[in-house]
């Protein structure tokens, strides 16, 4: 193989495959310490995703807020003081906080997204040390 | 004492009545450029650079924001960015560059020439020929038509945009692979249709520099190919390009021509439309079918009638086979068989009864092609304007993961200008239709006998251009 072959190949694969091994792996480190994706969508189109989540008491919980929907939504979990406020259709927020007593917390949609609204909930888990 | 006659010079025609049609500039004179041109590296790194872009694009249809197509990269790259690109920029000022520059058939003609940057025999594919049946527009507007039906869901759905290029690529790769050269692009590219009919508008071109090399020149080399390039592999004949239709800007000529004969020139936008040569009732549904769709796009998108956009976007099957049978009668049957009554009034006003009603018909169809490149304008800046700034978010997150690469993920919907885009859009329909009254008088003289006879055809074709100037304008500004 001459020096162009292999440029050209390099090219290829530089234009191809590298971009999205690349992509991958950069997600991968990004959410290296993520706790756990929660996908927003209004109930009629998938509801929050996952709707149940369990966590330690006493550990950092860090939250990836993906609103995939094209509606606004929000995110709280009164019990814990913590409010994400918007997120905007296609946006997304990280929430980061420590749940330092065991329970089952409600969170909410905090945004009018459909007639459905008010079923847009899920529970966080927050299991004994 | 003598006295000398001379005879009245001919009028060299102009564009309205301003520049001169034969006026040209050629760009490949410059050193650099004639270089880059003839380099086998060009245009491969931008095809290069381009499938990186589509690579990321196609990612982005499965993954990240699945249902918020204002911030999804796919749908902002390809239905904002490429499509304005391609309606304000690329064709009419550069012809069929983007296909001189489209990943999506490259796969497959790598395959047919098992190489990618060097020149050589042997390949895989069956290298069969394209059925003559099949040889035009015509299956080109059916699909591109097609398409549309589905404009509801290509705009809003990432996964629809990911489904449609990633269907266009699969189908280039197995019809490259049965059929020679760039038979897909030819013969069946919904993109490719509309791009060739409206090159005849761009500002450049691709020719021969001087016509007497190459009749002298009995190996056509351009045509064959030889070591440095390939033969045409869009089947023409660079020696004879009297068009910019069917050509895709591929280069090849330019690194074949051992003269160095080729050209790429800048001109006055629109000579192509007077040359007499494949004119076809499939270039002129196209031309009625793009008009056609620059309607229904402006209604279903922009426009103010709510069940309409319940019917473009599926909410009931009932709706949407309402606007697909709407739209397909509209475009293949209601719109032709209009301007097909001015083109009769036309022949009946002109008296010409040697000019057969079918050449009225296909030559008089030609004049609309600045009216609907003008009218994708139009429609083009409606895009543009209000949305543009979407593309500041997914650049910096493509795939809706949080990501902000370039510092831009939190810049919020930023209309642009929007006042303007009323004014901007009558600008635009104003001179697309001063450009085709110019040419539609000009094919009007070339389509009858004599000249009285041409301005009494070209009345009806006046008539009709001004209702379809009118129309936009109630449509886009009304």
């Amino acid at each position: 193989m001459n020096f162009k072959t292999i440029l050209v190949a390099a090219l290829v694969l530089g234009c191809t495959v590298l971009p999205v091994a690349a992509v991958f792996l950069y997600e991968n480190y990004r959410t290296r310490d993520l706790t756990a994706d929660i996908i927003a969508r209004a109930p009629e189109r998938g509801n929050f995703s996952p709707q149940k989540l369990t966590v330690p008491a006493g550990k950092e919980v860090k939250l990836r807020i993906l609103n995939n929907d094209t509606v606004v939504h929000g995110f709280a979990i009164p019990a814990l003081g913590i409010d994400a406020g918007e997120i905007k259709a296609g946006h997304v927020v990280f929430l980061t906080f420590t749940p330092n007593r065991p329970g089952a917390f409600d969170f909410y949609c905090t945004r009018w997204c459909s007639e459905f609204h008010l079923q847009m909930r899920g529970v966080l888990e927050v299991s004994g040390p | 004492m003598t006295t000398e006659t001379q005879e009245p010079q001919e009028k060299k025609p102009k564009l309205l009545g301003l520049i001169p049609l034969d006026w040209r500039l050629d760009l490949t004179a410059i050193k650099p450029i004639r270089r880059l041109f003839k380099s086998r590296w060009f245009p491969l790194l931008a095809i290069m650079v381009n499938l990186f872009i589509f690579v990321i694009i196609l990612l982005s249809g499965i993954v990240g924001g699945l249902s918020s197509g204002n911030y999804s990269f796919g749908i902002m790259f390809v239905w904002i960015l490429w499509w304005v690109l391609l309606m304000m920029l690329l064709v009419p000022g550069l012809s069929r560059t983007w296909c001189m520059v489209c990943p999506l058939p490259t796969v497959g003609e790598w395959l047919q020439r098992l190489r990618i940057l060097g020149v050589g025999e042997g390949g895989l594919g069956m290298n069969w020929k394209w059925p003559r049946r099949l040889s035009n527009m015509w299956l080109m507007n059916i699909l591109f038509l097609a398409t549309t039906f589905f404009s509801g869901f290509f705009t809003v759905k990432p996964l629809a945009t990911f489904i449609l290029l990633g269907g266009i690529i699969v189908l280039a790769i197995i019809l490259s692979l049965l059929f020679e050269k760039r038979s897909f692009c030819l013969y069946v590219c919904p993109v490719s249709g509309f791009q060739g009919l409206y090159a005849n508008m761009a500002m450049t071109e691709i020719r021969v520099k001087d016509p007497e090399i190459c009749r002298k020149h009995k190996i056509k080399t351009c045509e064959v190919g030889n070591k440095n390039g390939y033969g045409c592999p869009w089947l023409l004949k660079p020696h004879e390009l009297n068009r910019n239709t069917y050509c895709g800007m591929c280069l090849e000529c330019f690194k074949t021509c051992p003269f160095d004969n080729m050209a790429m020139k800048v001109r006055p936008p629109g000579t192509d439309l007077l040359v007499n040569s494949k004119r076809g009732l499939d270039e002129a549904w196209k031309g009625f079918i793009m008009l056609g769709i620059a309607v229904m796009f402006y209604v279903a998108m922009m426009g103010r009638w709510g069940f309409l956009k319940d019917w473009v976007r599926a909410e009931t099957l009932e709706g949407w086979l309402k606007f697909a049978g709407i739209h397909a009668v509209m475009n293949l049957l209601l719109i032709p068989a209009v301007f097909f009554v001015f083109a009769l009034l036309s022949k009946l006003a002109s008296g010409a009864r040697e000019t057969s009603l079918r050449s009225v018909f296909v030559n008089l169809s030609y004049s609309l092609i600045p009216m609907g490149l003008a009218a994708w304008v139009a429609f083009s800046f409606g895009f543009l304007l209000p949305n543009g700034s979407y593309l500041l978010h997914v650049v910096s997150d493509p795939f809706a993961w949080g990501w902000d690469l370039f510092g831009t993920a939190g810049f919020p919907w930023t209309p642009v200008l929007t006042a303007w885009l009323v004014p901007l859009q009558f600008v635009s329909l104003f001179a697309g239709y001063l450009v085709s009254l110019d040419y539609g008088y000009k094919l009007a003289c070339q389509t009858y006998i004599d000249k009285a006879a041409a301005i009494r055809g070209f009345l009806p074709l006046l008539a009709f251009l001004t209702l379809v100037v009118i129309f936009f304008g109630w449509l886009y500004g009304g």
